[in-house]
């Protein structure tokens, strides 16, 4: 009997464990993007993008914040938020481009969003030129009740656009620790008709911004790290072709303590128009040439700046000793040569 | 008593039903023998008197009551099993098969109330013991099929009847029933008190037995090395043990193709598992867990729940209980006015109650799933422990959201694993053969 009555008075306790403070789902706010930005006066501005379903009209909103940390911005709004605000839902973190030129707070922020527990670390990141308070704004007006078509934009899929790059924050922090591998995050504005206009990449090394590369060069990325599935249209001066496919194998070596890479890049393509009287072999070659030159330009730009955001150096990893492997963007990568070799077929 | 008698008597020594009685014709003492589930003693002495009264002699009496005079022993064992009464005379020298008054076994036989067979005979068990048994004899006419019958009770003495095949059903598990039942200390008025006397089952959902009204779902068990018991003035065949396998497949199924087979038994499987985890799942996601949603799939969630005042959890749990009510009253009513108050629970109350936003579109829909998939199993009381199970998993759901959920159902599947039937543990798939084929 006793242990019946025990029983009946721990069951209350079983409720209370999680019962009592559990929101239900249409008592939250589900903010889709989180912009940040930093002004002069080293306070954080914070705006959130929240769809608002029970009215048709205004289908989301923005909430604008300052304050000195962003996590104290976060605080700040959840303490006007009349209802809980639930990051679970979270796709997308702007971040101003005032603030990405600053190594110091970029690294606070990628540590921040990482370890901040309500942010789900497969959120994207993506950086933008304009305000984001007026940037969220202009998506706010466009974007009508499809909210997941900025989750759409940066995920491979149906009618991905191969150029675009995603980088998720779990991947961006993983990159501040990394030795062979540098980080790109792409560069998006509002566009005057679509909801975004992908704008390239800026490249980063250890939070301190090196580079913006274009969006060419993004589609160059995604194809040397394997990640393209065709769908491209290139404009050559005789012709225009569609890349359906593309494939890559690396194969490294070391040769007196220099590394040596081949990289090789195999297309798939089908012509969509040429002029008359050329041959397909020489746009084969006149696409070969165009992306091998496009590609050693970005090296060379690349190794100047010491940043390695295509990754070669995991590739040498087993040649390297670990204690070395620090000084693989220094002494290693400047003197890195890669044998890029472009192959195509073609169908039709 | 002649060779041939002795080894009947032997041979017929587990069926209680059989009987050898003496006649005198002609100054000679004849055996009749035969089933008393199958023959219609009285009727058939009756009529063997008669036709003796007419005859001059003892072997015009053989001619006279049948044309099967003098067959090999065989053949008389297997007269016996089908329903038919064999005449010895003392000597061994004469005998013969003759077609008797057999037990009215179709009179009684209705349709099965509780299920509905597809494509299969249709003919249901009665109340009268006699008459179940000699329908389970029509569809098994083995001499290996072996009956006991018990009387227990102690103020009202009541009949339980254990069928079996023997060499299939474990001698062992048939020595501890019967040990069961010749302890039986009270009455057995319900199923329930029978349950308790193979073992302590007072707070569980799952009974020792599946209870059928099907003969060809009976008669299946039996090959499959189970036991079968009947209580009279109860028609249903008990099946021992039940075992999980019973609440997704039925004989009756196979008389379909293969294919088809396979497709319903996923579907019944499908149907537990959407009972069980249904009303749990949208709790927990949609007041635990909502970030396992799909953005879009959260936001349609968000709008079909917009001013709903009840917390996830009890709209949920009123929904759940008044469904089982209406399912429970739509049972008890007679048949005139069950529809109207399916009618009046199905679209009044849901849709009044979602116009009136007490409870959300969403929740109506998981309901009503849940409410036809517990429907798919095999055996009302398999449909009703399921309805039953699903309420710890909601109560856990609710408060540890999917976490809850798997533990919920993981310590349901524990539960259901401890549960034996004399040594057999529920979730046996397929009682193996025990014991030699002869």
């Amino acid at each position: 009997m006793k242990i019946k009555r025990l029983c009946l008075l721990l069951i209350p306790v079983l409720l209370l464990a999680g019962c009592w403070d559990i929101k239900d789902i249409n008592k939250r706010f589900f903010p889709l993007i989180v912009a940040i930005s930093k002004e002069n006066d080293e306070a954080y501005t914070i705006t959130l993008q929240m769809p608002i379903p029970q009215n048709v009209n205004e289908a989301s909103r923005t909430v604008t914040v300052k304050a000195n940390s962003i996590g104290s911005a976060l605080e700040q709004v959840q303490l006007d938020a009349e209802d809980v605000i639930d990051y679970s839902q979270t796709q997308l973190i702007f971040i101003q481009s005032n603030l990405a030129k600053e190594q110091q707070a970029m690294q606070k922020l990628i540590h921040f969003v990482m370890n901040a527990k309500e942010i789900p670390s497969r959120a994207l990141l993506a950086i933008t030129d304009e305000n984001v308070e007026d940037l969220l704004k202009d998506i706010n007006q466009k974007l009508g009740i499809q909210t997941s078509s900025i989750y759409d934009y940066f995920n491979k899929g149906y009618d991905w656009a191969p150029e675009i790059f995603s980088i998720p924050i779990w991947k961006a922090y993983q990159s501040l620790f990394f030795h062979t591998q540098d980080l790109a995050i792409p560069v998006a504005s509002a566009g005057k008709d679509t909801v975004l206009t992908f704008e390239g990449l800026d490249v980063f090394r250890k939070g301190e911004k090196m580079e913006r590369i274009s969006t060419a060069e993004s589609l160059l990325l995604n194809m040397v790290q394997n990640k393209n599935e065709g769908g491209t249209v290139e404009s050559l001066e005789s012709a225009d072709i569609h890349i359906i496919n593309s494939s890559v194998k690396k194969h490294a070596t070391m040769k007196n303590k220099r590394p040596v890479l081949s990289v090789d890049l195999h297309l798939t393509m089908r012509i969509l128009e040429k002029k008359q009287d050329i041959s397909d072999k020489h746009i084969q070659q006149q696409l070969q040439q165009r992306l091998e030159q496009r590609f050693h330009t970005l090296l060379q730009r690349l190794q100047e700046a010491h940043t390695d955001i295509f990754g070669f150096g995991q590739q040498f990893r087993q040649f390297i000793p670990y204690k070395e492997l620090k000084n693989w963007r220094t002494t290693y990568y400047p003197n890195l040569q890669v044998d890029f070799n472009v192959s195509t077929t073609i169908t039709q | 008593m002649t060779n041939i008698v002795n080894e009947l008597t032997n041979k017929f020594s587990n069926h209680h039903d059989f009987f050898i009685e003496e006649e005198l014709i002609d100054n000679t003492i004849v055996y009749v023998i035969g089933f008393t589930t199958l023959v219609d003693v009285t009727k058939s002495k009756l009529y063997i008197q008669q036709i003796a009264a007419s005859s001059i002699s003892i072997k015009a009496f053989f001619t006279n009551i049948s044309n099967e005079l003098n067959v090999p022993d065989e053949q008389l064992i297997k007269a016996i099993l089908t329903g038919s009464i064999i005449i010895l005379s003392k000597d061994a020298t004469r005998n013969a098969v003759v077609e008797a008054f057999p037990q009215k076994l179709g009179s009684d036989i209705s349709e099965s109330k509780n299920e509905s067979p597809v494509q299969a005979s249709i003919d249901a068990f009665g109340n009268h013991l006699d008459i179940n048994v000699g329908m389970i004899r029509k569809r098994l006419n083995t001499e290996r099929l072996c009956l006991d019958s018990y009387e227990v009770g102690q103020l009202n003495k009541r009949k339980i009847y254990m069928l079996y095949v023997k060499g299939r059903a474990s001698p062992e598990l048939i020595n501890k029933v019967e040990q069961q039942l010749t302890t039986v200390q009270r009455d057995i008025e319900t199923l329930d008190d029978l349950n308790n006397q193979f073992g302590h089952r007072r707070w569980s959902p799952v009974s020792h037995f599946s209870a059928t009204e099907l003969p060809i779902q009976a008669v299946d068990a039996l090959k499959n090395n189970r036991i079968v018991f009947f209580l009279d003035q109860f028609p249903f065949a008990l099946i021992y043990p039940n075992l999980v396998g019973d609440m997704v497949s039925s004989a009756n199924d196979r008389n379909l193709t293969f294919a088809l087979t396979v497709m319903l038994r996923a579907l019944r499987i499908i149907g537990i598992l959407a009972t069980l985890l249904l009303p749990a799942l949208y709790v927990a996601l949609v007041s635990v867990n909502p970030e396992l949603f799909k953005t879009d799939l959260a936001l349609f969630v968000i709008q079909s729940r917009e001013g709903v005042p009840l917390s996830a959890f009890l709209e949920t749990i009123v929904m759940v209980i008044l469904v089982d009510l209406i399912l429970e009253g739509v049972v008890r009513l007679p048949k005139s006015v069950g529809p109207a108050v399916t009618m009046v629970g199905g679209i009044i109350l849901g849709q009044s109650m979602v116009e009136a936003e007490l409870v959300s579109n969403l929740l109506i829909i998981t309901i009503t799933a849940v409410v036809i998939a517990s429907s798919a199993v095999v055996g009302m009381q398999n449909s009703l422990y399921l309805r039953l199970l699903k309420y710890p998993i909601l109560l856990l759901a609710s408060v540890f959201g999917i976490l809850g959920i798997c533990t919920g159902f993981v310590l349901t599947i524990i539960y259901l694993a401890s549960l034996t039937s004399n040594e057999i543990p529920y979730l046996t798939f397929r009682l193996g053969q025990k014991g030699d084929e002869t």
